[in-house]
């Protein structure tokens, strides 16, 4: 944790991220993804992140929401260049759910990190048809154990998808319900 | 062999040396990555101490959960080994190889000599002024790891480590192997990015040439037993979850050189061709598709294979939109893995087909 925290506190201070506050009201995600969000966040933008808009409540060392809207075929899910030695994880648009997630578990486990997938359902997402999954993430850097969830769906080829991840002792619980009530209240504009 | 090292005096450059690597082993004790798993571990503790001698009591071995090919011995008798390592070993005798060498580096101290080499260089004021004696040793040792030893220390570890393989009663031509076998990985992968997620890459340049040297000094004293048999039947129970770790590296050229190979020396061990047909699919260019169903089908053949073999028959015949072939495949999968993770999701799939 401390590496981490070091990390992003050096990006911090060297001006490289700016934090905007996201309060509470229905809010739209790239052109197609609006959501519904009781009670503030915090948007993350450093040149190391993206494509997902990254959105955390606690603090990125804590907790990350990904915010995934129209990703497109061959883009890739994580930011590019940053580690030039580790594999690249790239959309399709024909993926099925097994294969997104398997997508999202090879993006969050680049660095080493563990995943274990615990559950993926079909489920609506966006007013779609999608999926959910549920997993856990033991973080390579300071072995913390993470619980997550996530919601997708793919609408004409483009990726829309919800990622959480936080601490499994405390901050999980305290967040795992907003966040549920973010991915339920998702539409997707066809 | 030199005699049992003492702890060194706490306040000297190794003894803050072996204190850091201390505070590293307890944080390695209590990783998640850690394998509790007693009988593995005194299995490959055993080989340890085989090797090492009267030097069997300062050797603690750990085994860590991570797919890459790796293993370590700190000054202060800590050593890792990590399950990309042992998914790579054909047998005992080329864990063994691996060991030794490990040891040898403990033996000969290159740890302490690349730390004070490091210290020798005018950075060292620096660390010192910056973080005290204790934290500078802690960044020095971790530039140390990071540069690697020298080449002619390389070389003095594999010496040492086929002189022990040998006294251990180990074949010592295997060590030439690994190196092979590893090489053979590498090469599969495209250029730039042949050092990536091999380790001792970084650290042991010459990989033919060390190759070849081993294969000499092997050829000097032949003979010793290779462990084959005991070795494929200690990794059984962790075999496919070594290969699932193996697969989601997404690497897929080497996984698949790797499991031909295995392949090649276990036909008969349906995890291998499942394992590489799961490859296949995930790479899906050309004709992968064809060689993955190969794969699956031959697994399937031998009997005991996974149940991810039938799903992933299901999927290339959901996707071929061969209806039948799918829903079969896909209700095998249900029924020999009905607590997976993806069962609801796998259900849905069956009752599209079936509409």
């Amino acid at each position: 944790m401390k590496k981490l925290t070091l990390a992003l506190s050096t990006l911090v201070l060297a001006g490289c991220v700016a934090i905007a506050k996201v309060d509470s009201g229905d809010r739209t995600v790239g052109d197609r993804l609006a959501v519904n969000i009781e009670g503030a966040w915090n948007h993350l933008q450093a040149p190391n992140l993206g494509p997902a808009q990254t959105w955390t409540r606690e603090g990125l060392t804590v907790d990350q929401l990904l915010l995934y809207s129209g990703i497109k075929d061959g883009e890739l899910v994580h930011a590019s260049g940053n580690i030039a030695k580790q594999k690249d994880f790239v959309f399709r648009a024909g993926m099925m759910p097994d294969e997104i997630v398997a997508m999202f578990e090879g993006m969050l486990t680049r660095d080493g990190s563990s995943f274990k997938l615990t559950k993926l359902e079909p489920s609506l997402f966006g007013g779609l048809k999608g999926f959910r999954f549920d997993y856990a993430l033991t973080r390579k850097v300071d072995n913390v154990v993470l619980s997550g969830m996530g919601w997708g769906t793919v609408s004409k080829g483009e990726l829309f998808a919800i990622v959480y991840m936080a601490p499994r002792l405390v901050f999980f619980s305290r967040h795992a319900a907003q966040v549920e009530k973010i991915a339920l209240s998702a539409k997707v504009k066809e | 062999m030199p005699a049992r090292f003492a702890r060194p005096e706490a306040d000297t450059d190794e003894g803050g040396l072996w204190a850091m690597m201390d505070r590293q082993e307890t944080r390695l004790q209590r990783s998640p990555f850690a394998i509790r798993d007693a009988e593995l571990r005194d299995y490959v503790q055993g080989i340890a101490c085989r090797l090492g001698g009267a030097h069997c009591p300062d050797i603690r071995v750990h085994l860590v959960r991570t797919p890459f090919f790796n293993a370590s011995m700190a000054p202060n008798g800590m050593m890792q080994v990590w399950t990309g390592l042992m998914l790579r070993m054909d047998n005992e005798a080329q864990l063994a190889a691996v060991l030794g060498h490990e040891i040898g580096h403990y033996l000969e101290r290159h740890g302490v000599d690349r730390l004070r080499d490091v210290k020798s260089r005018s950075a060292f004021a620096q660390f010192v002024g910056a973080f005290g004696l204790v934290g500078a040793i802690g960044q020095i040792a971790a530039l140390a790891g990071a540069f690697g030893y020298s080449r002619d220390q390389e070389r003095d570890a594999d010496r040492i480590g086929v002189v022990l393989m040998r006294e251990a009663g180990y074949d010592p031509a295997q060590a030439s192997k690994v190196w092979a076998n590893l090489l053979a990985e590498v090469e599969s992968r495209p250029e730039a990015e042949r050092a990536a997620n091999f380790p001792l890459f970084a650290t042991h340049p010459g990989v033919k040439e060390r190759a070849e040297t081993l294969a000499k000094l092997a050829a000097e004293a032949p003979g010793g037993v290779t462990g084959s048999e005991a070795w494929q039947k200690k990794i059984g129970p962790y075999r496919r979850g070594w290969l699932a770790q193996e697969i989601k590296r997404g690497r897929h050229e080497e996984s698949i050189t790797l499991f031909t190979r295995l392949i090649t020396d276990w036909p008969a061990q349906a995890d291998y061709l499942a394992a590489r047909g799961e490859v296949y699919r995930l790479r899906a260019r050309d004709n992968d598709l064809d060689a993955a169903i190969a794969d699956y089908k031959a697994a399937v053949a031998l009997g005991g294979e996974t149940p991810e073999a039938h799903r992933g028959l299901a999927f290339i015949f959901r996707q071929r939109k061969q209806v039948a072939e799918a829903r079969t495949s896909f209700q095998h999968y249900i029924e020999t893995a009905p607590e997976a993770p993806d069962i609801a999701m796998i259900k849905s799939y069956l009752e599209d087909l079936e509409k």
